[in-house]
C-alpha cells in the first residue's frame, strides 16, 4: 500500500532579518552590548568591553540589560540601537 | 479549498515512518501518516479552511495555519474530534502572556501542560480519573502529543535547535489532563478563570514536571494543604524563587476531605498562598548560600496572589496523593485559558 503524505513543516522560511553593513574598523566606534542579565554575562561582557577598547580602539561601549531574559529586548533598548555603530547580543547561560 | 502542503509518496508504512524520522519530524515515536483525507477531515470538523491563520508567533514572526496544525495533529494520533482542542490550545499558546518562544526554547526545559474543562471532555472520553497525569486515555494522550509535534515542526522546537532544554521532562511527550468535574463540588478551573460552565475550554501553562505528595493521615484541610505547600516551598528552595502560576492536582481521596469541610478552590488558594513562601536565607541550607547576600530576611511567595494557583480536581479514586506542578520560571509565562470555538479577535456584540 502506498501513501501520499503531507509535509508537517511551514515550508516557507520565516521573514529574514537583513544584515547591517559591515564596519571597516572598530576604531573610534560605539559598540552596544545587549545582555540577557544572566550570571554568565557579567564576566563575558566585562572581558569583551576591555578587549574592544584596549585592543581595537573602540571609543565607547554601552551596556544594556533586558528586563526579561527569556523575552525579546525591551523596546527602549531596541530604539537605542540606531545610535550605536555595532551591537553584540549574547546568551550567557 | 485545496491543501497546499508539499506531498511525498512512500511505498509502505515503514517507509512513511523512515521519511518522517529521517527529516526530524517526529518525537521519536511512530506517527500516523498525515494523508490529505485525514487532514481534511480535521479541518472539516473544525469548519476551517486550510489557510486559516491561527496566529503569528510573536517573537520570530512565524505564521501558523490550520492546515499545518492539522497535519501534526493527525501525526500525533488525533481524530477530527480532537482537533478543536489542539487549535484552541495553540491559539492560547500564541498569546503574548504565554511567551511561547521563551518557554519552549529555555534551558529550564518545561512542557506545555494542557487542562481540559467542560462538556468536550465527555465527548472525547478524556478521563480525569485513574492515572490522570499519565497515560489515562486516548484523547489526552494524542492532544498532548499534538502540542509537542506542532512545536517541533512549526517552530523548530527540536532538541539542540530552538529547544535548548538542559533536561526537559517526560511531559514533553504529552502533558494533558482533563479535570474530573463530575466527581467534585468545586467550580472547574475554567469557571474559576471566567469561562461559563456550559463552554468547553483549555488552559495552557508552561510547566515543570509534577511533584507528587502523600498525606493519608489526616482529614483536616489545613494539614492536607500544608503538605502541598511544603512541596511548593521545596520547589522555591531547590529550583526557583520566581512567583507565578503553580498547579495543584487534587485527587478524590484528599478532595473529599476538603469538600466535606466546605473548602472551595478559592479557600484552598488563599491558604496555600499564605503557606507557600520562603525566606531567602533558606537557600543557604540547600547549597545556594552564594546568592543569599544581604537579603536573607526577604520573603518569597510561590504566587503573587491566590488566583495564580490553578487548582485542578483529577486523579484516581483511591490514594492520599496529590501533586504540585511548578511553573517554568515564575511570571515570565502566564497560564492562558481560552474557550473552545470562541472567536478571539471578533468584534464584540453590538448592544
Amino acid at each position: 500500500m502506498t501513501f501520499r503524505v503531507l509535509d508537517p513543516t511551514p515550508e516557507k522560511a520565516p521573514p529574514a532579518g537583513q544584515l547591517a553593513p559591515r564596519l571597516d574598523t572598530l576604531e573610534g566606534k560605539t559598540v552596544g552590548f545587549i545582555s540577557n542579565g544572566k550570571e554568565g554575562t557579567k564576566g563575558f561582557f566585562g572581558h569583551l568591553d576591555r578587549l574592544l577598547r584596549e585592543e581595537h580602539g573602540v571609543a565607547k561601549v554601552v551596556m544594556r540589560t533586558k528586563s526579561n531574559y527569556s523575552a525579546p529586548a525591551d523596546a527602549h533598548i531596541v530604539a537605542e540601537i540606531k545610535t550605536w555603530d555595532a551591537v553584540i547580543s549574547g546568551i550567557g547561560d | 479549498m485545496q491543501l497546499s502542503s508539499r506531498t511525498y509518496d512512500a511505498d509502505n508504512i515503514a517507509a512513511v515512518q523512515e521519511l518522517y524520522h529521517s527529516n526530524g519530524w517526529t518525537d521519536g515515536l511512530p506517527i500516523v501518516p498525515p494523508t490529505a483525507d485525514a487532514v481534511q477531515a480535521c479541518l472539516d470538523w473544525a469548519m476551517m479552511p486550510p489557510d486559516q491563520l491561527i496566529g503569528i508567533e510573536p517573537v520570530r514572526g512565524l505564521a501558523v495555519t490550520a492546515e499545518k496544525l492539522a497535519i501534526n495533529a493527525v501525526m500525533a494520533g488525533c481524530l477530527p474530534m480532537h482537533f478543536p482542542v489542539v487549535l484552541t490550545a495553540w491559539t492560547a499558546m500564541m498569546q503574548d502572556d504565554f511567551l511561547m518562544h521563551g518557554a519552549t526554547a529555555s534551558t529550564g526545559g518545561c512542557a506545555v501542560l494542557v487542562v481540559l474543562n467542560g462538556p468536550i471532555r465527555l465527548e472525547l472520553g478524556a478521563s480525569g480519573g485513574f492515572n490522570a497525569l499519565g497515560n489515562s486515555d486516548r484523547a489526552t494522550a494524542v492532544i498532548g502529543r499534538a502540542i509537542r509535534l506542532c512545536l517541533i515542526n512549526l517552530m523548530d522546537v527540536r532538541p539542540g535547535a530552538i529547544d535548548r532544554s538542559t533536561l526537559g521532562h517526560p511531559g514533553k511527550f504529552s502533558y494533558c489532563v482533563a479535570e474530573d468535574e463530575e466527581d467534585t463540588t468545586w467550580l472547574s478551573l475554567a469557571e474559576q478563570r471566567g469561562i461559563p460552565k456550559e463552554a468547553s475550554a483549555v488552559t495552557v501553562m508552561a510547566a515543570g514536571a509534577p511533584r507528587q505528595i502523600m498525606n493519608e493521615w489526616t482529614t483536616k484541610p489545613e494539614e492536607i494543604l500544608e503538605t502541598f505547600a511544603a512541596e511548593m516551598r521545596a520547589n522555591l528552595r531547590h529550583y526557583s524563587i520566581h512567583p507565578g502560576n503553580y498547579a495543584l492536582i487534587i485527587p478524590k481521596q484528599l478532595r473529599e476531605h476538603l469538600q466535606a469541610a466546605k473548602w472551595s478552590k478559592t479557600d484552598i488558594a488563599t491558604f496555600v498562598h499564605e503557606r507557600a513562601r520562603i525566606h531567602r536565607r533558606e537557600w543557604a541550607e540547600v547549597g545556594k548560600g552564594a546568592v543569599v547576600r544581604d537579603r536573607g530576611d526577604s520573603v518569597y511567595p510561590a504566587m503573587e496572589s491566590p488566583d495564580q494557583l490553578l487548582v485542578v480536581a483529577a486523579g484516581g479514586p483511591a490514594g492520599g496523593f496529590g501533586a504540585i506542578i511548578p511553573p517554568w520560571l515564575g511570571n515570565k509565562s502566564h497560564a492562558v485559558t481560552m474557550a473552545i470555538g470562541a472567536c478571539v479577535d471578533c468584534e464584540p456584540p453590538k448592544k
